[in-house]
């Protein structure tokens, strides 16, 4: 049986309590790291490697897959599973040979970024144009200008000429003028006469290419038009990488996603997070605080009161999901199908409101998030002294005159508190919004230029469900996943701000009400 | 001999309904199912200072609130009886208390300033009241200051935190908020005992010169202090109106024995 003395258990105690929060610290501190390592593995440019797989022996034999360019080695580990894989099906009654990876770093290979969001890469040959010449990389600043002049040519007569003509011939047909009418035979040649002079820009520009040759080096040509940026991975300096990286980070933040979600920004999960979570806040602030305030200066303190102040306390348990089972239920199927027979009739039976969108989801969000500032404003009406409501009434104040005079300012950081953690709260939430209203990918934003501006009943897109969506996809892709891991740095970013700001306008607030 | 033509007392079996300021009749508390106050009657003269004494839980703070019927924030309250002002019952259903309350002004023992600005302070009661001309409120405020004795301290940082002030000088500002309002009766909750003794002189000072304007009833467990200040006294005990007459009288040759025992420190 071991004893130990008065002070060891002391010291057992000490190093065990210390122990499990040196693990918690690690612990957040590593996950953190990860995320952010990962994340903006997406900014770095990525180094390039040839890989060639040859048949296994003494020497090498001939090779039996194409050479391949891939960026990082763990590309370079499912490159070559892949052809352990598929060597294994071709031989499969044959004797088993294993292939042999030769991996080179190539130093001049280019990375070719296209508007659509890939990247190729290859080796440059040469720049070809409308003249059948050929150009080395030096004219391509020139070559990129006449391209650019050209374009815009093209999209000044699509503007001036054409969608006008278009409109013209559109209600000329809506009319029912008939085909030989004079106007519309004028309206017809002038369109084709527009179409004509744009066909042969069209030409011109696709004339104007960039010629590479891949890793098995054959040649592969690409219009000039659709490429983005060109550079060499394998030779940039710090300072371009870096620049690239920021780059990178500002269209992350600013540009929509492309090539299935792998690449290009993010920027309307961005804006549909931070507009569903402003309405959310807006429905929930004057909510939660009017309930808590009831609650702690008009209900009654008996039994009914603390059954209500126990419900509301256990609505924060309950699971996401349920809130967004609920909204779907209620809000969705019931509310909006109700608005929609009440005021939408003439669309039915394609439903206006009756389906998930930004209010519905914000109204569930809100719901949600109800209990954390019913019960941190509580908590802020609590910390209001007592002498401040008795000074208050002794100056002939009333009982509202005192609640929003006196006892509201100062229980204000209580409020801000509250709606600021659900806002966090709301901003992280992926469950119950794929029900009511986030997609994976909205074809539009809920704010643009159209009457009435903000479209309460349209899908938008979430960071969280975004994130939801890309580890969902790419569970075997490491190329896609970067994206994903990007995004969540970003959400955890935005929750992390939003929860210093909470902290720091909840300090500043009290300084200002609670130095007593 | 001096003392007595200062203070000219008037015999408070004979006070005439015009020298009255409050006139509590048959008065009994409950709080919490506990009787409080049991039967009081007595008559508060004008323009004069009024203590209360007795030990702690005697009722006497529960008296001065139902002055102006602050016990009404409690939750387990009820009350018997009638106070009369200005002719009327105070506790009268249509008495508007918000109003009676600018009437009958309140101080509290712990200084209880708001968290806004010295300006502020002054003018909540009067913003209350719907009154927002910059030069009356102005007027009002150096007139409030100056009668609270605080002016010559803050009249250069009117518009800091009210927080930054000292705790007399808050106490001071709490009772030039009150005055603010031009209260008929001032009630004042130990207003002296979370100070030390130089801000409780200052304050006590202040006292004096109040009655010339008001009515002033003030609980204190300070004897020297309700002999100092007051004009009349009068002594609680469980709740019973033991004795009340003018403070020479009580303070020296006391009629009831516990009111002697009292004074005498021999109990409470």
């Amino acid at each position: 049986m071991l004893k130990f003395t008065h002070q060891q258990k002391q010291n057992i105690t000490s190093f065990g309590t210390g122990l499990s929060a040196a693990v918690l610290l690690i612990v957040l501190l590593s996950l953190v790291f990860f995320i952010v390592l990962k994340g903006s593995a997406y900014f770095w440019p990525s180094q390039v490697f040839k890989v060639t797989t040859y048949e296994s022996g003494a020497e090498l034999g001939k090779p039996v897959d194409i050479g391949r360019f891939v960026r990082s080695a763990s590309d370079i580990d499912v490159f070559s599973q892949s052809i352990v894989d598929k060597l294994d099906a071709q031989f499969a009654n044959a004797t088993l040979t294993m292939p042999q990876v030769v991996v080179e770093k190539v130093e001049d290979v280019y990375q070719i970024n296209m508007h659509s969001g890939a990247a190729i890469h290859g080796f440059f040959e040469y720049i070809s144009t409308n003249e059948n010449t050929y150009f080395s990389l030096d004219a391509l600043n020139d070559v990129q200008t006449d391209v650019e002049l050209l374009q815009e040519e093209l999209s000044g007569i699509q503007n001036n000429h054409l969608i006008q003509l278009h409109r013209n011939i559109a209600s000329l047909n809506q009319n029912q003028v008939s085909q030989d009418a004079p106007a519309r035979i004028k309206e017809q040649a002038d369109f084709d006469y527009w179409q004509s002079r744009a066909d042969i820009l069209n030409e011109k520009i696709n004339a104007y290419r960039l010629v590479f040759t891949d890793a098995m080096g054959q040649r592969f040509s690409l219009y000039l038009k659709d490429i983005e940026r060109l550079f060499k991975p394998n030779q940039l300096t710090w300072v371009d990488k870096l620049s690239y990286a920021a780059e990178k980070m500002v269209a992350f933040v600013s540009e929509s996603p492309k090539q299935a979600s792998t690449s290009g920004g993010v920027f309307p999960a961005l804006f549909g997070t931070v507009l569903m979570v402003i309405l959310m806040a807006i429905i929930v602030a004057p909510f939660g605080a009017m309930a808590a305030i009831y609650l702690h200066e008009y209900a009654p303190n008996n039994k009914t009161t603390s059954v209500i102040r126990i419900c509301v306390s256990n609505m924060a348990g309950v699971p996401s999901v349920v809130y967004g089972v609920f909204g779907l239920g209620f809000f969705v199927y019931t509310l909006g199908g109700s608005i929609d027979e009440l005021f939408y009739s003439s669309a039915l039976p394609s439903p206006t409101f009756g389906t998930p969108g930004l209010f519905w989801a914000a109204l569930t969000m809100a719901l949600l998030t109800l209990p954390v500032v019913i019960v941190s404003t509580e908590e802020g009406l609590r910390r209001v002294p007592k002498g401040l409501r008795s000074g208050s009434y002794a100056l002939g104040a009333t009982k509202i005159e005192t609640i929003w005079k006196t006892v509201l300012p100062i229980a204000s950081p209580g409020i801000m508190t509250g709606v600021i953690l659900a806002v966090a709260r709301a901003a992280g939430e992926v469950a119950p919004l794929i029900l009511v209203g986030a997609v994976k990918f909205a074809p539009s934003l809920p704010i643009d230029g159209e009457f009435p501006f903000i479209h309460f009943e349209r899908q938008f897109m979430h960071l969280g469900v975004f994130v939801y969506d890309g580890a969902f996809h790419n569970q075997t892709n490491t190329q896609g996943s970067s994206m994903m891991f990007a995004s969540c740095m970003l959400l955890l970013l935005i929750v992390f701000v939003l929860n210093l700001s909470a902290i720091i306008v909840r300090n500043k607030l009290r300084d200002r009400y609670l130095r007593i | 001999m001096l003392k007595l033509f200062e203070k000219e007392t008037l015999s408070l079996d004979k006070l005439s309904d015009e020298q009255t300021a409050l006139d509590v009749r048959d008065l009994s508390v409950w709080l919490n199912n506990s009787r409080v106050l049991n039967n009081i009657n007595m008559r508060i003269p004008k323009n004069k200072i009024t203590a209360m004494i007795g030990q702690s839980g005697c009722g006497k703070s529960t008296l001065l609130s139902s002055f102006n019927r602050m016990n009404e924030l409690n939750q387990n309250y009820a009350y018997s009886g009638e106070v009369h002002m200005d002719g009327r019952n105070i506790y009268n259903k249509k008495e508007n208390v918000a109003k009676l309350r600018t009437q009958v002004g309140m101080v509290f023992q712990r200084p209880n300033p708001f968290p806004m600005s010295i300006y502020e302070n002054v003018c909540f009661g009067l913003r209350i009241q719907g009154k927002t001309e910059r030069r009356s409120l102005d007027d009002i405020v150096e007139r409030s200051l100056r009668n609270a004795a605080l002016w010559d301290e803050v009249k250069d940082r009117l518009f800091d935190s009210a927080l930054l002030l000292s705790g007399g000088q808050q106490q001071r500002l709490v009772i030039a908020r009150a005055l603010a309002l031009k209260p008929d009766v001032l009630l004042l909750d130990e207003p002296t005992s979370a100070l030390d003794p130089l801000t409780t002189l200052h304050i006590e000072e202040l006292i004096n010169q109040l009655k010339r304007t008001c009515t002033v009833v003030i609980v204190t467990h300070n004897m020297q202090q309700a002999a100092r200040v007051s004009d009349y006294s009068a002594f609680l005990h469980q709740g019973e109106l033991i004795e009340y007459s003018d403070s020479d009288s009580l303070f020296t040759m006391p009629e009831k024995k516990q009111t002697e025992d009292y004074i005498t420190g021999r109990y409470g």
